[in-house]
């Protein structure tokens, strides 16, 4: 049936398309996402979450290790001071990024296929966060002093350097922490109140009563919380631009050939939305299988991340090439060596890896074919995930690597505990995901519903007004049968 | 969406300037424009062909800038296929189909290339070896090369567009839609780049030892914040004049509203990246763009640019009814228009006037001159044609279009 | 119970709630409702339903004003903290840039603009809505279960003036209820 859903996609020209398949009424859909989250656990969510654990140990093992012994036991030495840790962060902040931009862009453009996945790209958004926070608290070793990040004076008299750009980190992350949690929790709050609603056990209508704090979808509340949705979505938009745009600064405001360039803000962001649309298509892929929600995480929601991931990807190659052509243009010899050094030394592996990953494997999505092929977007996104994170690691290390001084040239080489806290980090998401998807709904039930036909209240039903898909089906010869409409 | 408005048809005459109407009498203004503002740089010209070559580049950049923005944004509209924008796409549509026109007016240019480009001088490589080092890219015929590329490309890509979408005014074709909206993706790829090295060649290399990456962005983004201004202004006005006041609504005002609103924030963001990241850094060879155009009578207009481009307007757009008012919607618009040429203008007069800022009646003469061709050609193409694309499939839906 | 003490009609009665099919029906009924001058009412739904704060004539929400409140507040807060850091409290140059110098400041006094903001937003409509409230008459309707599901509802409270235990029901049963009830206090 796959096929049937691919061409429902195709009319270019047709006015409103249909995001949800199969008709359903407002009760199915409350169905389809409550029920994973209320009946027993399966076997399968252990298969994934065990290992999931067992790498987050691995975390927990790596972090123990490098407290009690110190950062020697990374790689790092002069002149390459920065490598896995702060790769590992910014990659991780970028994942997060997509998040806010479903949550928060898409609404404020109006696009409303963003319901089927914004809550989970929010709490993936979350996650990523989370993951991103562990390397700055970690990477100077001593963990015990990580209150000196804080604008507080410590027992020295001293306050923070407010004009250093890793304090504006601390800010910009933890902000974009907070207001991501509260923007999903606003969220959630209608949705725990259906689980409250449907709870069967009085824990559950407890746990669940607690944090949907009374809610009772009252239009008066619903006018209110409608105009704070708005408000948080115009407050994250720029916030998430700020973010990444700060963290590009902590490379951007130094003196170095290859760091410092006017173009990483918007660049930083670009490419921090690429891999996070990468990531939440690696975990809608699995997730709708897993937990059948194939007819509201549909191939049309997949055709159109696998547009945003196009278009970024080719702004990140717009970014590599002005660099690029600046380098050469500036006349500057160390920014010259610098870039051709990327390209064609030590560290060239790592470049075209970034390279061919970022900027040629999504030109792939100019096909739809390729837009609507489950295979092909599930290989692209982890082949763009892994681009994204030698994008990262190229900056940071080949800039370092061969610094002003040749007597200091270096090679940096990670040792196990560099790729044990990388690998660890990985644990620690998807536990927190896993987690996740097992005790909440991972979508927008109300949200998914306002864009079902009937939702309009000048919606009637007739002959004449039937839902489109339904017309759709029904043009392509076959019967909407709804059951298997849909299901690929 | 609601369903109930699915069958709109327009009819011709509601979407045309009618026979008598005053805006009938545009082009002849433009005209009348146009010819006084080249006779004046004629006239004063003759004395001071420096200060109109630079009189003249403004201007031409300012016009450009409008017209690239509009290719964008129609372009884009077609990649994203946004429904509630088609009312207002022919007013796009027929500002970029200016860009051929905008290449006979690059001509001063040309010809006064060795007047404007430090690095044009007759021997300037030969004692600056940054300049030596930057000859394979910057050199006249190369320059000339890819003026001649870029106008070749943007004329190929706005009048591909242009007679496209008028075309369907006539057929209703819908597959002219689907055509447009394939060849949308690769058009603004190429865009992109010409209009970054247009900016490269045009402004950044008036100082030529300067660079900086972001440059193209910035001019990008100077460039669509003009033409929404642009648009909403017109759009207000039209709707004053009784134009398609049955077409356009509040809520495509709104819209546009918001985008003004929002690019705001983005040049601010673009702008103020670039500015940062070049003072904390603090190098020679990347303040030294930035030193004249900040320092004695050049400083209040940077404050003007921050105040005036970015703080008064993000706060006077910021609320919902001041975007759903024509009237209060395009004192914006006009003010966003005029700081759009006070930015350019900040940026390539400087070359002229490192010791301060020291306007000149060319400023006004180049301007009428340019300015006079462009209202002229616009209005011209406006009367000889539908002010919106009347067949276009989702004309219905744009109408019905209604903020949540 | 709640943060909030819930502001309820004394009496021996809440009021009405009737339960409606459709989202299209819970509007044309709203505004009959509206119409009618009734004032202390309510509409339940599970998901917002487009234009029906129209439909029971709402204003605009003041959240918008709460927001820009705090967020400027946040500004202020983050510039005056950083400027006082650097000149008064811990004055050093470091890189050779003067002690007062705002373009660094900007990112912490934005972010921190946006933090407030946020919280204005989110605290503010939880103000507004009176929340949290766990407990409210409402919820010892059986039917009213189905709010956050598929159900569409009316609530009409008893210290309404027009408020009338027998008219009201009859009114809201003739603009199509599927069900109505009368709710204890």
């Amino acid at each position: 049936m796959a096929q049937t859903e691919a061409e429902l996609l195709d009319n270019p020209v047709a006015g409103e398309p249909t995001l949800i398949l199969r008709s359903p009424d407002f009760h199915s859909i409350t169905d389809a996402v409550a029920e994973p989250v209320e009946r027993p656990t399966p076997r399968a969510w252990w298969y994934f979450f065990l290992p999931s654990v067992a790498v987050l140990g691995l975390l927990g093992v790596s972090v123990a290790w490098l407290v009690w012994e110190g950062i020697g036991i990374w790689g790092l030495n002069v002149p390459v001071g920065w490598a896995f840790d702060i790769t590992n962060f910014v990659f991780w902040i970028g994942i997060g990024h997509a998040g806010t931009l479903i949550s928060a862009i898409l609404f404020l453009f109006r696009q409303k296929w963003r319901t089927s996945i914004n809550r989970a790209a929010e709490a993936m958004t979350i996650f990523a966060v989370m993951c991103a926070l562990t390397f700055p608290g970690i990477h100077v070793g001593r963990i015990w002093v990580a209150y000196w990040m804080f604008p507080l004076p410590n027992q020295m008299g001293t306050w923070p350097n407010f004009r250093s750009p890793l304090l504006w980190d601390v800010f910009a992350v933890s902000v974009y922490g907070t207001v991501s949690v509260l923007f999903w929790y606003v969220g959630l709050i209608p949705d725990l109140a259906t689980m409250r609603d449907r709870a069967k056990t009085q824990t559950r209508k407890f746990a669940y009563g607690l944090f949907a704090l009374g809610w009772r979808g009252s239009v008066r509340q619903w006018h209110n919380y409608e105009s704070a949705y708005l408000v948080l979505a115009a407050l994250a938009t720029p916030l998430v631009l700020s973010v990444h745009s700060i963290v590009s600064m902590d490379f951007a405001v130094s003196v170095l050939p290859g760091w410092h360039t006017t173009i990483f803000p918007p660049y930083f962001v670009a490419g921090a939305i690429f891999s996070g649309f990468a990531m939440v298509l690696t975990l809608m892929v699995i997730c709708r299988t897993a937990f059948g929600l194939e007819h509201i995480v549909t191939l049309r929601h997949f055709d159109y991340m696998a547009k945003i991931m196009l278009v970024t990807g080719t702004i990140v190659g717009y970014a590599y090439t002005t660099e690029f052509f600046t380098a050469w243009y500036s006349g500057n010899p160390y920014e010259v060596y610098t870039f051709v050094n990327r390209a064609f030394g030590p560290y060239a592996w790592a470049y075209w890896i970034m390279f061919s990953c970022n900027v040629i494997s999504p030109q792939i999505f100019w096909f739809k074919k390729a837009r609507t092929s489950i295979p092909i977007l599930f290989v692209v996104s982890i082949v763009i995930n892994i681009g994204m994170w030698f994008e990262r690691f190229t900056i940071i290390v080949t800039s370092l690597h061969r610094d002003f001084l040749p007597s200091s040239w270096d090679y940096y080489t990670p040792t196990f505990w560099d790729l044990s806290t990388l690998l660890g980090s990985f644990g620690l998401f998807f536990t927190m995901f896993c987690l996740f998807v097992r005790f909440l709904p991972m979508v927008a039930t109300a949200e998914v519903k306002t864009v079902l036909p009937q939702a309009d209240p000048h919606w009637h039903r007739g002959p004449e007004r039937e839902s489109k898909d339904h017309r759709a089906a029904l043009r392509h010869g076959g019967t909407p049968d709804p059951v298997t409409e849909g299901a690929s | 969406m609601s369903a109930h408005r699915d069958h709109v048809e327009l009819r011709p005459e509601q979407v045309a300037i009618p026979p008598g109407h005053s805006w009938n009498r545009f082009p002849a203004i433009g005209a009348g424009c146009a010819v006084l503002g080249v006779v004046l740089c004629a006239i004063l010209g003759m004395g001071n062909p420096k200060q109109f070559l630079f009189s003249w580049l403004v201007s031409f950049l300012y016009f450009l800038s409008l017209a690239l923005g509009a290719l964008f944004f129609v372009l884009i509209q077609y990649a994203a296929q946004g429904a509630w924008g088609v009312v207002l796409r022919r007013i796009g549509e027929t500002i970029f189909a200016t860009l051929p026109v905008m290449a006979v007016l690059f001509l001063p240019v040309v010809f006064g290339l060795g007047v404007l480009y430090e690095w044009a001088h007759p021997g300037a490589a030969e004692h600056d070896a940054l300049l030596r080092w930057k000859s394979p890219y910057l050199n006249v015929p190369f320059f000339l090369i890819r003026a001649a590329l870029f106008f070749g490309l943007w004329s190929a890509i706005a009048l591909f567009y242009y007679r496209g979408s008028r075309g369907q005014d006539a057929t209703g074709d819908a597959s002219v839609s689907a055509r447009l909206r394939k060849f949308a993706g690769p058009s603004i790829i190429v865009l992109a780049l010409t209009t970054t090295l247009a900016s490269v060649d045009w402004i950044m290399s008036l100082t030529p030892h300067w660079y900086s990456t972001m440059f193209g962005v910035y001019f990008f983004a100077g460039s669509f914040l003009g033409f929404i201004a642009l648009l909403s202004l017109l759009a207000v006005r039209m709707r004053a004049a009784g134009l398609l006041d049955t077409v356009i609504s509040t809520e495509h005002l709104h819209d546009v509203g918001k985008l003004l609103f929002g690019f705001t924030a983005f040049w601010a963001y673009i702008g103020f990246s670039q500015f940062f990241l070049v003072w904390y850094a603090n190098l020679p060879e990347e303040t030294i763009w930035y030193k004249p155009r900040i320092e004695g009578s050049w400083l209040p207009i940077a404050l003007l640019l921050m105040v005036g481009h970015f703080i008064a307007p993000f706060f006077y757009l910021m609320g919902r009814s001041v975007k759903r008012n024509g009237s209060t919607l395009s004192v914006g618009a006009v003010w966003l228009l005029l700081m759009h040429y006070v930015d350019l203008y900040w940026q390539v007069m400087p070359t002229l006037h490192p010791e301060g800022f020291s306007p000149s009646v060319l400023d006004l003469a180049a301007f009428l001159a340019v300015g006079g061709c462009v209202i002229a050609a616009v209005s011209w193409l406006l009367r000889r044609q539908a002010l919106v694309p009347l067949r276009d499939p989702r004309i219905a839906e744009s109408l019905a279009f209604e903020n949540a | 119970m709640g943060l909030f003490t819930p502001q309820l009609p004394k009496g021996p009665y809440f009021g009405v709630l009737a339960e409606f099919a459709t989202p299209a029906d819970l509007y044309h009924a709203c505004e009959r409702v509206r119409d009618a001058g009734f004032t202390r009412w309510d509409a339940h739904t599970p998901f917002p339903v487009h234009g029906l704060e129209k439909a029971m004539g709402l204003g605009r929400s003041p959240l918008p004003w709460i927001v820009l409140g705090a967020g400027l507040t946040g500004l202020a807060t983050g510039f005056v903290l950083q400027w006082w850091v650097h000149t008064s409290a811990y004055p050093l140059v470091i890189s050779g840039k003067p002690l007062f110098s705002w373009p660094a400041f900007i990112p912490v006094t934005f972010e921190l603009g946006v933090l407030f903001a946020a919280f204005g937003a989110v605290f503010g409509m939880l103000g507004l809505n009176r929340l949290p409230m766990h407990h409210h008459p409402l919820f010892r309707s059986k039917v009213f279960d189905r709010v956050t599901d598929d159900a569409f509802f009316i609530s009409v409270e008893s210290w309404d003036p027009k408020f009338d235990p027998s008219a009201t029901q009859k009114l809201l049963a003739s603009l199509g209820a599927r069900s109505v009830e009368l709710l204890e206090s």
